[in-house]
């Protein structure tokens, strides 16, 4: 196999694999707080919220730290040209990742797991305020650092080719990074308030817990309801011209629009095939992608045709998983939007159907948000740095493909490892109930 | 200030060192001090708030040299690709072992992940030994500071006694620190356990400082005071320990382990990655560093983040910290 290929399905495998678990993570974080807050003025209730959702909090945590380690230093391991040439940069806000985020988060979560009795309430409670506080940083590092790799500034290139920063401020204010990354909180709050209601759900549909699973309900519509719109308007909007603006070939691959046009549609299905440069089958809605690009129905929007094929990102796998989010995104819109408006009066906690479709609903928001990263880092092939550097050229000179395919294989089995167990302990602590 | 960013990660790791040592070290003496379920709970128990943020160091410090020196973090990562690998799955296991037990109540849960603590975190000393030892031995480079070398290469005489002598020190810091920790038949054990591994660290101490200075070829400086520092404060631990002073036994255990990661330290200076045969260069300092603008941002970051940490995480923390009974 080809080595850049290897250390690329490496790379994918292992960061999808591990953000499953921060998305939870993120998501949650609010509701372990709150609850914690809550139980800590003498709402009962509220504390035994607090502790089941720290429990689920808890393995979720575990195994994203586990799966984080790797990811720290793969960049060194499988991408050390890439890592030595632009380290002055990237290396930046993961390093403050590491000194602002993690540090806050892991010291605060030993005081949440740990100190209950052993630490004032207040304390107690403050720590789950900064676990919280700690993993949405945590997240704004992160993605500061590949928005960067999306659209680079505030640095120059010196004598040797290496890519240094010249302006620290401008790569962490960057409106570029500052729209992904609300964007992805959003992702996260969608998935948080439908793991939060879809739990509540299961204990309604039970008999059981009836107190706390309308609670959990209560709290999980709403905040699905308030971000699964944040998500579509105005974050993924924004996102969205942010592409059209600094990688419109991007864009292109996106909408499977093969040949440049005025006026041009926006496809709702449609199976892309890059031999006959068309999408098979498609139903269109026209000029409507000129419109919600430029703000204009007549607009000109480039094809991939504008564009040399070497500078295409892979058309079908960015097309899919763009439509598989916006689809998605859509739904939970809707979902959420029902869901709320039965809420009035309690008529949710008496409707089989929809608690279902809430209980049933709760992976989506992950594959929603996998989707959208898919698009975003597969969509900006064939650059790791966009148009600053390839992806072929930034592997490590020493490592070949055998040694890539077997470490590829060794985290393919201790992520199997992981994924059962973690299922198996989340459905037990949820079996087992608050 | 590239000497000063040198110096902000060799504290990082000294720091990781010190903290996840203990860490580690309670892990490794589990299997020889605690002999039922509840007492390797009480050792796990005894780390359970910490080794999380402990853990941080360590990634902070690659972080930070991501940022600090890159082409040194490129180089010597991909360079050690598989034992780098190897490394990465204990830390996981180690991980999952200390968060996972707790969930499920059953023996044989517990005896499984107990076996994966100990054996992945005993592995991981052996292996951050093997590390420094072949820094402290120098690393066959190419001409563009890339590993040159096989893994087998990695495992020769010198780096596998560092290893052995990582794996005894962090052994004996382990047992101070659960004696500071915990009460109970398994705390008796562990301080039972310092004058044991006390005569290993100390013959391992002049064996792996002689082999140092007859390998790099170094000659004396002022610098050879910190052995002085090294002795007294092994002795200070052990005369400690027999009189029952658990905290002092602790501190004398952390400032033994500074005085040998200074050494370490000065010992590479200026580089991080230094080539084989000793002086024919490597990744120093003044290499692997960016420009100046890039180089103070990530210093000046790195510090105030890392002073807040020190501040919040002791303050929160040591209301953590009281002695429990197993």
């Amino acid at each position: 196999m080809d080595v850049v290929i290897a250390d690329r399905i490496q790379f994918a495998f292992t960061v999808m694999f591990h953000y499953l678990f921060p998305i939870t993570t993120i998501g949650l974080a609010p509701f372990v707080a709150l609850y914690t807050i809550e139980g800590a003025r003498g709402d009962a209730e509220a504390e035994r919220a607090a502790a089941f959702w720290t429990k689920i909090f808890a393995i979720n945590f575990a195994i994203g730290v586990v799966t984080g380690i790797p990811l720290e230093f793969q960049f060194g391991t499988n991408w050390a040209i890439f890592s030595a040439t632009t380290g002055s940069v990237i290396g930046q806000p993961l390093a403050m990742e590491g000194v602002y985020a993690f540090f806050l988060e892991s010291i605060f979560l030993g005081v949440l797991l740990y100190g209950k009795g052993r630490v004032a309430p207040g304390l107690h409670a403050a720590s789950a305020v900064c676990v919280w506080i700690g993993s949405w940083l945590s997240a704004f590092f992160i993605v500061a650092t590949n928005a960067w790799m999306q659209h680079p500034v505030g640095y120059t290139i010196a004598a040797h080719g290496r890519i240094e920063l010249t302006s620290l401020p401008a790569v962490l204010l960057s409106p570029f990074a500052w729209w992904q990354f609300v964007h992805v909180l959003c992702g996260a709050l969608v998935a948080g308030g439908f793991v939060v209601a879809g739990i509540g759900a299961y204990y309604l549909l039970s008999n059981r817990e009836l107190a706390l699973g309308r609670r959990f309900v209560d709290a999980g519509v709403i905040v699905a309801l308030v971000f699964s719109v944040l998500t579509v308007f105005p974050t993924g909007d924004r996102n969205s011209a942010n592409v059209t603006q600094y990688q419109p070939v991007k864009l292109a691959a996106m909408e499977g629009l093969f040949s440049t046009e005025k006026g041009a549609p926006i496809a709702i299905l449609g199976m892309p095939d890059t031999q006959t440069r068309t999408l098979i089958d498609p139903i269109f809605v026209p000029d409507v992608l000129s419109f919600l690009a430029y703000g204009n129905f007549r607009a000109n929007v480039n094809g991939l045709d504008a564009y040399a094929a070497q500078l295409w990102p892979p058309v079908e796998l960015t097309y899919y998983a763009y439509h598989v989010m916006v689809g998605l995104g859509t739904i939970f819109v809707a979902i959420a939007v029902l869901a709320a408006l039965l809420l009035r009066g309690g008529r949710l906690f008496r409707t089989p159907g929809v608690l279902w479709l809430l209980l049933l609903g709760m992976p989506f928001p992950y594959i929603a948000s996998e989707a959208g990263w898919v698009t975003s880092e597969v969509g900006r092939q064939p650059w790791i740095v966009y148009g600053l550097m390839r992806t072929s050229a930034g592997i490590s000179p020493t490592v070949v493909s055998g040694e890539v395919i077997f470490t590829l294989i060794g985290f393919a089995g201790m992520y199997f490892l992981l994924g059962v167990l973690f299922l198996y302990l989340v459905l037990r602590e949820i079996a087992v109930g608050p | 200030m590239s000497v000063a960013a040198f110096i902000v990660i060799a504290c990082m790791l000294t720091a990781y060192v010190l903290l996840d040592g203990y860490d580690l070290g309670v892990a490794t003496i589990t299997p020889l001090v605690a002999r039922t379920d509840r007492e390797r709970e009480g050792s796990m128990r005894s780390i359970g708030p910490f080794w999380n943020g402990n853990e941080v160091w360590l990634i902070a410090a690659g972080g930070a040299l991501f940022a600090l020196f890159p082409e040194a973090y490129a180089s010597s990562f991909s360079g050690f690709y598989l034992a780098f690998m190897v490394v990465l799955w204990l830390l996981m296991f180690r991980g999952v072992a200390m968060e996972l037990r707790a969930h499920f109540p059953s023996a044989i849960w517990h005896q499984f992940w107990d076996a994966c603590f100990a054996g992945s975190s005993a592995l991981l000393v052996v292996l951050f030994g093997v590390a420094i030892g072949n820094l402290l031995h120098g690393v066959p480079l190419d001409a563009d500071g890339y590993f040159a070398g096989t893994f087998a290469q990695l495992l020769n005489p010198y780096a596998l006694m560092v290893a052995i002598f990582a794996l005894v020190t962090i052994a004996l810091h382990g047992a101070t620190f659960l004696v500071v920790r915990t009460r109970g038949a398994a705390a008796e054990r562990a301080r039972r356990l310092v004058p044991m591994l006390w005569p290993a660290v100390l013959v391992l101490y002049v064996a792996v400082t002689a082999a140092t200075v007859s390998e790099r070829g170094i000659g004396w400086t002022w610098i050879d005071v910190i052995p002085a520092f090294s002795f007294a404060s092994l002795a200070g631990l052990l005369l400690a320990s027999l009189h029952k002073r658990e905290r002092r036994a602790f501190a004398a255990s952390s400032l033994f382990i500074t005085t040998l990661l200074v050494q370490a330290s000065v010992t590479l200076y200026p580089y991080l990655v230094p080539a084989l045969p000793p002086g024919r260069g490597g990744i120093s300092i003044f290499t692997a560093a960016p420009s100046p603008v890039a180089l103070a941002t990530a210093l000046t970051v790195t510090i105030v983040g890392l002073v807040a940490v020190l501040v919040y995480g002791t303050l929160v923390l040591r209301r953590m910290a009281e002695k429990f009974d197993v």
